[in-house]
């Protein structure tokens, strides 16, 4: 493992460095502008799914296809682990 | 196959934001030990390159370079603000030539002040930037890494991801018009595993595309890139976001942005870098197989020397509506240049890929060169993509036989 001779020191940044009332610059603003496209996007696929109606789903391919539909939605809240 | 790639099981590649070659490692160039060059194959400054102001005075470039509260406002890094950085304000047109000479005049059009336009000519000399300084002379640093359009992020990132911007040259959304499968998708397709790791929630991705589709699939957060490297669960391809804003952070803390964005402070995104390099680093299996690559997505605005070269098109178009100069551009030649480095344990000390200093010897690099080398190496080549992809430059060769010992290579000390 490394030793002390070949560490290299990294300063800390000034103090007030930190700012989240900083006016937010166009990558800000674009991405914010994506991220509601995108929400817009699962809306749709939200309305769409509960358009269906649960007792009209006769056979279990049928069920699986609402209930993979139902979980995507439903499962995006963060990231999951990564696993290999 | 040298013993660097028979090991290499991980490629990770951190994208940070909008800072020139000349700006973060030119004065590398101005190193001297012994009364000699102590890098004289990098294509830095040499301390005479200039730009004209808005009065006709010639302004060199300075080693004044701050890490924050020096480039406000941002400096102009959309399409036709770049053309004119490149052309010298020259109008689009036949005859004109690529002379780097437009920087200060354009960031007068945000400045409204002489004496503050100046400041796209400054530059870090390389005690301020210990980390990316460091890496740069102690790994691989490419002389010819360009970004892959003269315009901003998201078109520049669409190239890292998918190999092209699909005739896109701004910000706005870019929908997809032909079946070319994101880096993410031709990998997880394949069976192989791959992740965009964003900074966190507050932060998030600057890949909405893939976001609307595959959220839980190819998504991660920064906390779980680290509990991956430590763990030994790291995907074969990682894609790493720095945090691009300032926002409170869990208990009441503060969390920085690290992008080095400007106005953001370039200390965090140097804190950001060595954390990401000791997370591999100090995994020893991890460490001996894996490759990182680090590299800005675009210019900024500021200053860079070197002409950008032409390139293979990539088959799309942008139309003078969209370029917004009155003149189509064809995806025929590259953005400005970036700080771009590979670290490995395989890659010999102070090694410098040359750009297009050398001639017929130069290796050009952009951002497609990402999808290419992870489909070349992972999937054999196996996926559609387009020619420009397909002709792009594999940075894999730079891993060589031989493995430095943890004495030769750096470890990163951060001060709390």
């Amino acid at each position: 493992m490394a030793t002390p001779t070949n560490a290299i020191f990294v300063p800390c940044c000034e103090k007030g460095a930190y700012n989240h009332n900083r006016p937010a610059g166009k990558l800000l603003q674009s991405q914010t502008l994506h991220l509601r496209e995108a929400l817009v996007q699962h809306s749709k696929e939200l309305s769409a799914v509960l358009a269906i109606d649960p007792s009209s789903l006769k056979t279990e391919g049928e069920v699986s296809a609402y209930i993979h539909r139902a979980t995507a939605l439903l499962h995006t809240h963060g990231p999951r682990p990564t696993g290999k | 196959m040298p013993a660097g790639l028979d090991n290499l099981k991980h490629i990770v590649v951190l994208m940070m934001e909008n800072r020139s070659f000349d700006h973060m490692l030119g004065g590398l160039s101005m190193v001297m030990e012994n009364g000699q060059k102590k890098y004289p194959q990098i294509n830095g400054l040499t301390g005479t390159e200039s730009n004209p102001d808005t009065n006709g005075a010639i302004v060199n470039v300075q080693p004044n370079a701050k890490f924050q509260s020096q480039l406000d406002p941002d400096p102009d890094h959309h399409y036709p603000g770049v053309d004119r950085q490149i052309f010298g304000g020259a109008p689009p047109g036949s005859g004109r030539v690529p002379n780097m000479q437009g920087f200060v005049k354009d960031y007068f059009t945000q400045t409204n002040d002489v004496n503050r336009s100046h400041n796209v000519m400054s530059y870090f000399t390389p005690d301020k930037l210990p980390v990316l300084s460091t890496l740069a002379t102690q790994f691989a640093l490419f002389n010819g890494w360009f970004s892959s359009i003269p315009g901003p992020t998201i078109c520049n990132r669409a190239f890292a991801h998918y190999g092209t911007s699909f005739g896109q040259v701004g910000m706005d959304l870019f929908y997809i018009k032909d079946p070319i499968p994101s880096i993410y998708e031709r990998m997880v397709q394949a069976g192989h595993t791959a992740k965009i790791y964003y900074y966190d929630q507050q932060s998030s991705t600057m890949e909405i595309v893939n976001l609307l589709k595959n959220q839980p699939q190819i998504f991660g957060s920064f906390s779980q890139f680290i509990g991956d490297c430590r763990g030994g669960t790291l995907p074969e391809y990682s894609f790493v976001e720095p945090c691009y804003n300032d926002h409170p952070g869990p208990g009441g803390g503060e969390v920085l942005a690290s992008d080095q964005h400007p106005d953001h402070n370039v200390q965090e995104g140097e804190r950001f870098i060595a954390v990401i390099y000791n997370a591999i680093r100090t995994n020893p299996d991890l460490w001996k197989s894996t490759a990182l690559l680090i590299v800005y997505d675009e210019h900024g605005g500021i200053y860079d020397h070197v002409v950008p070269p032409q390139v293979t098109p990539d088959g799309y178009f942008a139309d003078p509506g969209n370029t917004g100069t009155g003149e189509t551009f064809n995806f025929d030649r590259l953005g400005i240049r970036v700080p771009a480095i590979l670290v490995s344990p395989y890659i010999p000390r102070g090694t410098v890929v040359p750009g297009t200093e050398a001639g017929a010897n130069a290796r050009i690099f952009e951002h497609a060169c990402i999808p290419g080398t992870i489909t070349n190496f992972f999937l054999k080549g196996d996926a559609k993509r387009t020619v420009r992809e397909r002709n792009s430059s594999s940075f894999l060769d730079l891993l060589t036989d031989q493995m430095r010992p943890d004495s030769d290579v750096p470890f990163f000390h951060l001060g709390g």
